[in-house]
């Protein structure tokens, strides 16, 4: 018997994710709309409806006459093995729609453990994996997000890359589809018609060359339209780019599940570890009037009862205080909140803090990311020990009770010293809470420590990843040394940063791994309790590709690296003295109030920052 | 006459495997849209003061679900319903609204019976009657009920109270129940599925009503239409 996903809801957990009739989702007329996209994010839905980015291509989309996007999400573990057993095919959440169907099947590549995912997507929804296998009628598969800076190890997967943001390239790839499918033309002619646009990379059209070691030395183009370097695509101003007025209303709960806007594209703040902070230059901020004016539609179009400043450092936003006062002023009374999403570890967050919270004295959380001043000004953390000191003090006399802290271990020069400065600042943090805490609570201090990947466009991309044993040992000293009542420790598995580091890092050679990985039975990596690290060692074996030398290998600062080709504006020799200045444990100055840091961003794309206020805070 | 509100409201299709949870964030963030004059609960995020019946199971379909919201100010029933619908989201319709008489007990204190339609695919009148004739028959029926303190043995056939026939379509038999729903005793659904022999995953509930039963009549959480049936 045929059956139906509705027939099987009623035997999966959750099945409300699996519903379509949300509050403010899109249903178009599919018959007489022209080009039809689907939006994927390789995990389930109440991750993917988290997605900022998401939203606005969602929204872009569907105000186009011409087109229409709908939503695709991977079930979760128990309805994708239904479905698989009962050959069901996966389908757009709006219409139900086979992907095939599709004109345009985008993902998003946010982390490198959902790689998995976008596999069993593919196979999920009968699209051949590789683009080379694609059949005329198959959707041009697409993909963009912050994983898209080195998307080799997924290039026989996609049929092109965006590099960077999408809201103008996305209005021009529609374009093309259009007037391509108004004249009938052959997908291969559309493939070629948007591999002509800025900020496109289509993978298929170069070959990797490797040397005789077996090494990277370079890409070959192997057509017309493969430019030697593919620069990413840049909203110059914000306050003109497309910013959705309704966000769709998930019945069940979901991540981010409230009003968001976004204060500012880009951080210059230039901690070295940050991949965010390398590609996302150069800082663009929105006008606080405008802002307000997206809040009150999406209150009114939603209903939601939080409203968050997102961007990767509200903290920073010039106008951060009068526009949080003037939304509290505005929205408290009617039982709606306004939050930050992360808080730099100064006084002026502080008052921000206060500010938000002014009645309820839950967790606050700072990331001082290593736990020695020295470490502190490798990675280029701009956080002292004094800041920290007064903070977390002002906090606990504030009336906060808990205080969650971000660390790293194997960052580069890491010694013991380093490890011990977490175990003291996480002591000294129980003891601030004894002296200046107010309530009845214990203080509680969470420490979270993840260790080190790096990343790709940043300073420390030459750099290998420590070993997992001495991660491992790391963190059993840390447990050993942070056990008291006080103190909640956490840590992600090594294994997971290992496969991050693997192919954040990788080249081609890594497609038939996941592949292989997949096969075996890999997905959902990205949750702990899935990763099946068993599975991936076989992989890599069956393949004959060993990891380490993807994630442990120091590269040679002559190498060719794989990624070089993808374009986020940043100049070699900045991220080079960026390394070398890391090394002499030597700060660089923020460029949105000091000195130019020749990163090579503005000159290289046009572009510059755009500062809505003129006045440091803080 | 008070400030609070008391509505029935209808759960269809399209929001039938939204939890509990699931509908009372829905219902609030339909009510801020509204923009309606709530009275807000005190504290540093003030809620709408609102309650309801007892819990849909997930899958169920509803003609009568409840709801009671308390409005800072008097206001008019048949504005509140006209409002609130445009505000709700497909598969949610209050039917029917009225205010409540001021200190009148909550709609869980008063319900203590349901009242479910169920078609049952593939079914025939003679084989659920041989059903219903085998359980009368029966002085008890225990099954195992999880709870979160354990798993127990329990009688359930005191929460089942009559099943009626109510139709037969070619694909299958109609059927009406009335069980026992709340804190004094309450029949699962897939108890109901155990009693009479169906898989409640396969099948299409709904509940048709949340009744107070008194003695031998049955009352209904609002409205006064005269509303008296003996039990069989």
């Amino acid at each position: 018997m045929d059956k139906t996903i509705a027939s099987l809801l009623p035997y999966v957990q959750k099945p409300g994710r699996y519903t379509n009739q949300e509050l403010n989702a899109e249903h178009k007329d599919w018959k007489n709309t022209l080009i039809k996209v689907a939006l994927a994010f390789p995990d389930i839905y109440d991750v993917g409806m988290g997605h900022l980015g998401y939203k606005i291509l969602y929204s872009l989309i569907n105000a186009r006459k011409d087109s229409l996007a709908e939503r695709v999400y991977l079930p979760w573990i128990d309805l994708l093995d239904l479905m698989e057993e009962n050959q069901i095919p996966l389908t757009s959440l709006e219409s139900g729609a086979k992907l095939t169907e599709f004109d345009l099947l985008g993902f998003t590549l946010q982390y490198e453990l959902s790689y998995s995912n976008i596999l069993k997507t593919l196979d999920l929804a009968g699209i051949p994996r590789y683009s080379t296998d694609r059949r005329e009628t198959d959707p041009l598969v697409m993909a963009g997000g912050p994983c898209a800076f080195n998307a080799e190890p997924l290039a026989d997967f996609f049929d092109f890359v965006v590099l960077g943001e999408g809201e103008e390239v996305l209005g021009e790839i529609l374009d093309v589809v259009s007037s391509i499918k108004r004249q009938g033309g052959s997908r291969e002619e559309l493939l070629s018609k948007i591999a002509a646009l800025d900020g496109i990379y289509v993978p298929r059209l170069y070959e990797p060359i490797y040397d005789e070691n077996g090494d990277f030395s370079g890409l070959k183009s192997t057509g017309t339209n493969a430019p030697a370097q593919i620069n990413k695509r840049v909203i110059k101003d914000l306050n003109k780019s497309h910013f959705p007025e309704e966000f769709i209303v998930p019945f069940v709960e979901v991540v981010h599940d409230r009003t968001m806007v976004e204060v500012m594209r880009g951080c210059t703040r230039g901690c070295r570890f940050c991949q965010a902070g390398m590609i996302y230059r150069p800082i663009r901020e929105r006008k606080p009037e405008i802002l307000e004016e997206q809040v009150s539609k999406l209150v009114k179009s939603t209903g939601y009862e939080e409203i968050s400043l997102s961007s990767l450092s509200s903290g920073d936003y010039s106008h951060i205080k009068p526009l949080l006062e003037n939304l509290i002023s505005e929205y408290q009374g009617c039982g709606i909140t306004v939050s930050l999403p992360s808080l730099r570890v100064d006084s002026f967050s502080m008052e921000l803090a206060k500010e938000i919270q002014k009645a309820r004295k839950t967790g606050l959380t700072f990331a001082p990311e290593a736990g020695t001043q020295r470490l502190r000004d490798v990675i280029n953390k701009n956080v002292t020990e004094s800041d920290l000191k007064e903070v977390v003090q002002g906090a606990f006399k504030a009336g906060w009770y808990s205080i969650k802290l971000y660390f790293m271990i194997g960052l580069p020069t890491e010694t013991q010293d380093d490890l011990d400065g977490i175990i003291k600042l996480a002591h000294e943090v129980i003891a601030w809470g004894r002296e200046f805490g107010t309530g009845r609570r214990l203080p509680q201090v969470s420490i979270s420590v993840a260790s080190f990947v790096p990343k790709p466009h940043t300073p420390f991309q030459w750099m290998g990843q420590e070993s997992l044993d001495s991660l491992r040992e790391k963190q059993k000293y840390l447990r050993d040394k942070l056990r008291h009542p006080g103190i909640r420790f956490s840590y992600p598995r090594v294994e997971e940063s290992f496969l991050e580091a693997v192919f954040s890092r990788g080249d081609r050679r890594l497609g038939k791994v996941l592949e292989k990985a997949v096969d075996l039975g890999c997905r959902f990596d990205s949750w702990s309790d899935c990763l099946r690290f068993d599975l991936w060692e076989k992989a890599f074996e069956e393949c004959g590709i060993d990891p380490h030398y993807y994630a442990n290998r120091t590269r040679n600062f002559s190498e060719s690296l794989p990624w070089s080709h993808l374009s986020a504006g940043l100049e070699r020799d900045f991220l080079l003295d960026e390394w070398k200045k890391a090394i002499e444990a030597s700060v660089t100055e923020d460029c949105r109030w000091d000195k130019c840091s020749n990163c090579g961003v503005c000159p290289n794309l046009g572009v510059k920052n755009e500062i809505v206020g003129d006045n440091r805070h803080g | 006459m008070g400030k609070v509100i008391r509505f029935q409201f209808t759960k269809g299709s399209e929001v039938r495997f939204l939890s509990h949870l699931d509908l009372l964030r829905t219902m609030e963030r339909a009510l801020r849209r509204a923009k309606l004059p709530m009275a807000y609960s005190e504290g540093f995020s003030p809620r709408p003061v609102m309650a309801f019946g007892f819990a849909l199971p997930v899958g169920v379909l509803s003609e009568a679900e409840y709801g009671d919201f308390e409005f800072s100010e008097i206001f008019d029933p048949q504005e509140f319903m006209t409002i609130y619908n445009k505000h709700l989201p497909k598969g949610l319709k209050v039917v029917e609204a009225e205010r409540l008489p001021e200190g009148a007990s909550s709609l869980m204190k008063k319900i203590n019976t349901a009242k479910y339609e169920v078609l049952l695919p593939n079914k025939e009148a003679k084989e659920l009657e041989s059903r219903w004739q085998f359980l009368r028959g029966q002085d008890t029926f225990f099954v195992q009920r999880e709870t979160k303190r354990g798993v127990r043995e329990l009688d359930i056939l005191p929460f089942l109270y009559d099943v009626s026939l109510q139709g037969s379509r070619h694909d299958g038999v109609i059927i009406e129940c009335v069980c026992a729903l709340g804190n004094e005793g309450n029949l699962r659904i897939e108890e109901l599925g155990a009693l009479l022999n169906f898989n409640p995953k396969e099948v299409i509930i709904t509940r048709t009503g949340q009744l107070i039963k008194m003695n031998n009549h049955y009352g209904l959480p609002m409205g006064n239409r005269g509303l008296k049936w003996k039990e069989s």
